[in-house]
């Protein structure tokens, strides 16, 4: 079986500071990876590179997914691809409403596939169906994207957004950040019925407390930039106990490198 | 610009009113001559250089036409059509605004307004009008319109004012609204120099609120003083800009506001919304006083401004002068680019840069075609927002003049 994503002796970070030093990484289509690692390890410079975000830079190595090389590829066509990422400080966009949005985004993959349209009522039944099984208000399709959202709500309308949109490869960047336990039971749910054998899924996470609820097929351990540790579940509860330290080695921890407008 | 005395020599024998009244007016403005930047108030538009730049802009056919209203269109200064309606009654013109006042360099457009005035629309409102009254000016020729709209106790209007004359105009509305009445007016310019003075007057209980969109021509210029005279009288004045073009036919939209509280009880709320590519300028000047005796008054003004290109420039000049203490008044001014985190976040979600752009400008302009209650006019300012975006800023790479 290919992979869906295949990452080899990836190196990349922002001008002049190297952030990802050599890091490998394969998921298949169905599987459930999870990546830990303490601050500064790099876990969101993954996805942002992943992703294709301006101001950072790949210096060496691969990242296929699906059969095509990303590096030089869009952010949208990677999102036409099949690319999905969940961000872990979701934007407010005054002045555009949800459905709005979602409508423009759901197009705009479709037309790059060479789809159809979806015309504006079957538009609407799927954004309340989908939003319905998310246990979303109506009220928020409305509403100005993400304006006025709770931190919950935001990270629902994420996975919202990747229900519609039903991406190959989602990466959940720090999902759980900012949840309350109910939350984040309601967004793990959502996450979880999206899991199928076709669709993979990268979860990136400090606390093991997500993967009680996204239980991954894989865990990585990720620190300076690359992965020093993989194996199943019981990694991550390994993690619980002990703690990073072995794998950062010493105090040092660097501080998350991003661009400055990050 | 015109040379005023010549222009007033050619259509003197077509001008209402007392001419040698008119003459000395004008012989009084010439005096004073147009504002220089020395003028505070004119500080940031070099009204005689702005008069000699820029050509005759194409205008986009967006217009109202769409929507059942009642019209009174003046097209070089005539008047085509004179709406009726249950409600409203118009006079003719008259020109009888007593403007005894010796101009000073602040208040010298309106002299020249009232020496040349050739036209307006004379109205009065009473009872709620069931359709937009549609004021289209068109044409090439200089013009002076003065308009007086006045809404007795109770009344209820909502006002267009379609500008698309490619020519210089000056333009004055006299407003008052009467006890409890409610005005809307709704401003749209999209073409040519325009240098427009709104006086409006509140009683108790008015509410007034305007909503201007400047979406070409080379000036625009627009003067509100706004009068809050007694309790509860309330006042919004919401303004976007979508300016582009490079050097000479560069957008220059200027709002200048003094907004006076003169009693307890009132409040206002002012927003001005810019984006500014090529080498457009926004200016926004805003004053806001509250009077000695005017106590809890709630005085709110927002600028922001979106600047897409090098070359183009915004400034914004909020003003309060408050002289009672129990008031709340707040002024912020925010002056920033293209977010990129939006843009990525966008193209994230599969849409194409341009597409990406577009929407974030169209979502940031959005924020002042929300406050049209209208659904027909709301609809129209956003396909005249959507055109223009896509004609006009088709490419927002930032252009900029070299």
């Amino acid at each position: 079986m290919s992979s869906l994503l295949d990452i080899k002796d990836l190196h990349a970070g922002i001008p002049d500071k190297p952030i990802i030093n050599g890091l490998s990484l394969s998921i298949n289509p169905g599987e459930v990876h999870a990546i830990m690692g303490p601050n500064g390890s790099g876990k969101s410079t993954l996805s942002y590179v992943l992703s294709g975000k301006e101001g950072y830079e790949v210096n060496g190595g691969e990242m296929v997914f699906d059969g095509q090389e990303l590096a030089q590829m869009s952010p949208e066509a990677r999102a036409i691809a099949g690319l999905f990422l969940a961000f872990q400080y979701p934007l407010e966009i005054p002045g555009v409403t949800n459905m709005t949005f979602l409508k423009t985004s759901l197009n705009a993959i479709r037309r790059g596939r060479g789809e159809d349209e979806m015309d504006a009522a079957s538009f609407l039944r799927l954004a309340r169906e989908k939003s319905r099984a998310l246990g979303m208000d109506d009220d928020m399709l409305r509403r100005q994207l993400n304006v006025g959202f709770s931190g919950g709500e935001k990270k629902r309308n994420e996975i919202l957004q990747m229900a519609i949109l039903e991406p190959k490869l989602a990466i959940l960047d720090e999902t759980d950040s900012g949840l309350d336990i109910d939350a984040l039971k309601t967004v793990a749910e959502g996450v979880n019925a999206l899991r199928s054998p076709e669709r993979g899924m990268l979860v990136i996470t400090h606390y093991q407390r997500l993967l009680d609820f996204i239980k991954p097929d894989v865990v990585h351990v990720m620190a300076k930039g690359q992965i020093v540790k993989s194996g199943g579940p019981e990694l991550a509860l390994e993690l619980e106990k002990s703690g990073y330290a072995e794998y950062v080695g010493g105090a040092e921890t660097a501080s998350e490198g991003s661009p400055a407008h990050a | 610009m015109l040379d005023a005395q010549s222009h007033f020599e050619q259509i003197r024998d077509t001008l209402p009113g007392d001419g040698q009244a008119r003459a000395a007016t004008l012989a009084a403005a010439e005096a004073v001559g147009l504002p220089t930047r020395r003028v505070e108030s004119w500080h940031y538009t070099d009204l005689a250089r702005l008069l000699k730049s820029g050509e005759a802009t194409g205008v986009r056919t967006v217009d109202f036409a769409g929507v059942k209203a009642l019209e009174a269109h003046f097209e070089n200064g005539l008047l085509h059509g004179e709406p009726q309606a249950e409600g409203l009654s118009v006079a003719p013109f008259s020109n009888t605004i007593a403007h005894t006042e010796a101009p000073s360099p602040d208040t010298v457009m309106a002299s020249y307004n009232h020496a040349l005035a050739q036209n307006g629309l004379t109205a009065e409102v009473s009872g709620t009008l069931a359709q937009p009254l549609v004021i289209r000016t068109s044409g090439t020729q200089p013009v002076h319109l003065a308009h007086k709209i006045s809404l007795a106790a109770g009344a209820k209007a909502v006002l267009v004012d379609d500008h698309m004359a490619t020519g210089y105009a000056n333009v004055v509305f006299d407003i008052h609204l009467g006890e409890g009445a409610e005005l809307t007016l709704l401003r749209s310019q999209q073409a040519g120099h325009q240098v427009g003075l709104s006086r409006v007057t509140l009683e108790q209980d008015a509410r007034y609120k305007s909503v201007a969109m400047i979406s070409g021509g080379t000036l625009a210029r627009h003067e509100a003083h706004v009068t809050l005279k007694a309790a509860q009288a309330h006042a919004e004045l919401h303004s976007a800009v979508l300016g582009h073009g490079l050097s000479k036919a560069a957008t220059h939209a200027d709002f200048t506001y003094v907004i006076e509280h003169q009693a307890a009880d009132t409040s206002s709320n002012t927003s001005a919304y810019n984006v500014l590519d090529g080498n457009a300028r926004g200016v926004f000047q805003g004053k806001i006083i509250v009077r000695p005796d005017a106590q809890r008054v709630d005085a709110q003004m927002q600028t922001r401004a979106m600047m897409l290109s090098e070359g183009a420039e915004m400034d914004a000049k909020p003003e309060l002068e408050i002289y009672a203490d129990d008031v709340v008044c707040a002024h912020g001014s925010a002056i920033g680019e293209l977010d990129r985190d939006a843009l990525f976040f966008l193209r994230s979600r599969g849409l194409d840069e341009a597409t990406a752009r577009q929407l974030l400008v169209a979502a940031f302009l959005e924020q002042v075609t929300t406050h049209i209650d209208d659904e027909g006019l709301s609809e129209i300012m956003r396909q005249l927002v959507d055109t223009k975006i896509n004609t006009l800023l088709g490419n927002l790479s930032g252009e900029v003049s070299s």
